[in-house]
């Protein structure tokens, strides 16, 4: 009983140390919202006010990995949502992404979430655009 | 073993926490895994209220739960259980892993599920049911002698449709101690959100934070004594969770019997505990990159 206790105790260690490792992160030219999905608009784009609830979303949720102001973490290989790359994408494309994930490459899907709330999310990530191009005005 | 246990503990408390929906369900699973690298700990009871023949029992159990990666996660399992006026008892150990093969999000998302339990007789749980009903009326000392080692596999469907979650289990157990037949048993699931845009304040009672449904699980016989719902245990329980916190979630669920069978009453409670980043922090600790 001990010996087998053990055995799942260092089983499950090896999964942690050789399967939690993830990788480098790098725009995944197969992650690609199908057309009908990207072209989806944002419900919430005339809502400006539910970006408030996006940013708690966005802090319980996303922090993990792209940070507190979305630049992302390098050490989790995260997008840095402030970046053109991501905020060129539509509304549509962004909401299933995080509908999606990418499992293989460390994004979870987020589909758990009702669908307004992912939406909100949407919202948020546009609102870390205009606030990092206010920042760089300034500076 | 000791040294390990401190620094598991250590680990957590120097670890950042976050959130996520938690499914509501105690028996039903759905297609959500647990996110990668993070680790949930739950702690769970279940109360059987008696018929004039039984005994009330609890039979309190703790998963650990980790996701291993994007499309695998893999639980751990302790449990035991108390009779009243009878004795209280460890009743064995599960481990299970759950894979999704399938990498988006479909109209229907089947996961594959593979548990290993070494528990006895004696337990209560109740975590699923299978075969017929479980034996809540033979005293512990005749339940704990006898030792199962079972294979559990179970096949989950699940699909989310205008913010309802949809979940379907078929279960097959085979005893390996034992030259029994195979068991079966299902498990069914409906559950929604009391609110589905988030507002923008940090509220404990806000709907958001409470998600409410209804889940139905019952056995479907065995090979050895015939696939049928006769003389089977069924049961209709409304869930309900509520995140209380950014990190933590409490689970309700009165479990009514549909049948004559097993206990009238099933009443399950827990408390759910999600580390994120547990996986990196583990890994730096073991001298990893990450």
């Amino acid at each position: 009983m001990t010996a087998l206790l053990k055995l799942a105790l260092w089983i499950v260690i090896l999964q942690v140390a050789v399967l939690s490792q993830n990788t480098s992160y790098q725009q995944d030219p197969n992650w690609l919202a199908p057309s009908n999905a990207a072209s989806r608009a944002n419900p919430l784009a005339q809502r400006p006010e539910a970006v408030a609830g996006g940013q708690k979303l966005f802090h319980r949720n996303c922090v993990e990995c792209h940070g507190d102001d979305g630049s992302g973490l390098v050490k989790k290989h995260a997008a840095d949502l402030r970046l053109p790359i991501v905020q060129q994408q539509t509304d549509g494309t962004l909401f299933w992404k995080i509908t999606n994930g990418n499992p293989d490459r460390g994004m979870p899907s987020f589909s758990k979430l009702p669908e307004l709330q992912r939406w909100q999310i949407v919202l948020y990530l546009r609102s870390l655009k205009a606030s990092s191009e206010s920042r760089a005005k300034q500076n | 073993m000791r040294r390990l246990a401190v620094a598991f503990f250590l680990l957590i408390l120097g670890m950042g926490v976050g959130m996520a929906q938690e499914s509501p369900y105690i028996v039903t699973y759905d297609h959500h895994l647990e996110e990668p690298g993070n680790l949930e700990i739950e702690t769970y009871t279940t109360m059987g209220i008696p018929r004039s023949n039984q005994s009330f029992y609890a039979a309190p159990w703790m998963e650990i739960e980790y996701g291993v990666t994007g499309r695998w996660t893999s639980e751990f399992y302790l449990e035991g259980q108390g009779t009243a006026g009878d004795s209280a008892v460890f009743t064995g150990w599960r481990w299970e892993n759950r894979c999704r093969p399938l990498k988006r999000e479909h109209w229907i998302n089947p996961v594959l599920y593979l548990e290993y339990e070494n528990t006895s007789e004696a337990s209560r749980i109740q975590k699923e049911i299978v075969g017929g009903a479980p034996d809540v009326e033979s005293p512990n000392s005749d339940l704990q002698s006898t030792k199962n080692h079972e294979l559990e596999g179970k096949l989950i469907l699940s699909s989310t449709v205008h913010d309802w979650n949809i979940a379907g289990n078929f279960i097959t157990e085979k005893n390996l101690s034992r030259g029994e037949g195979f068991e079966f048993g299902y498990a069914v699931g409906f559950s929604r959100p009391l609110a589905t845009l988030a507002s923008g304040a940090s509220c404990r009672f806000c709907r958001e934070n409470f998600i409410a449904g209804v889940e139905f699980y019952g056995g479907l016989g065995s090979t050895e004594d015939g696939v049928s719902v006769h003389d089977t245990a069924h049961y209709v329980a409304p869930v309900l969770s509520w995140q209380v916190s950014e990190n933590a979630s409490i689970h309700f669920s009165p479990g009514i019997a549909l049948t004559g069978q097993g206990s009238p009453v099933l009443i399950r409670f827990g408390y759910s505990y999600e580390v994120r980043g547990f996986g990196s922090k583990l890994s730096q600790w073991l001298g990893g990159k990450h």
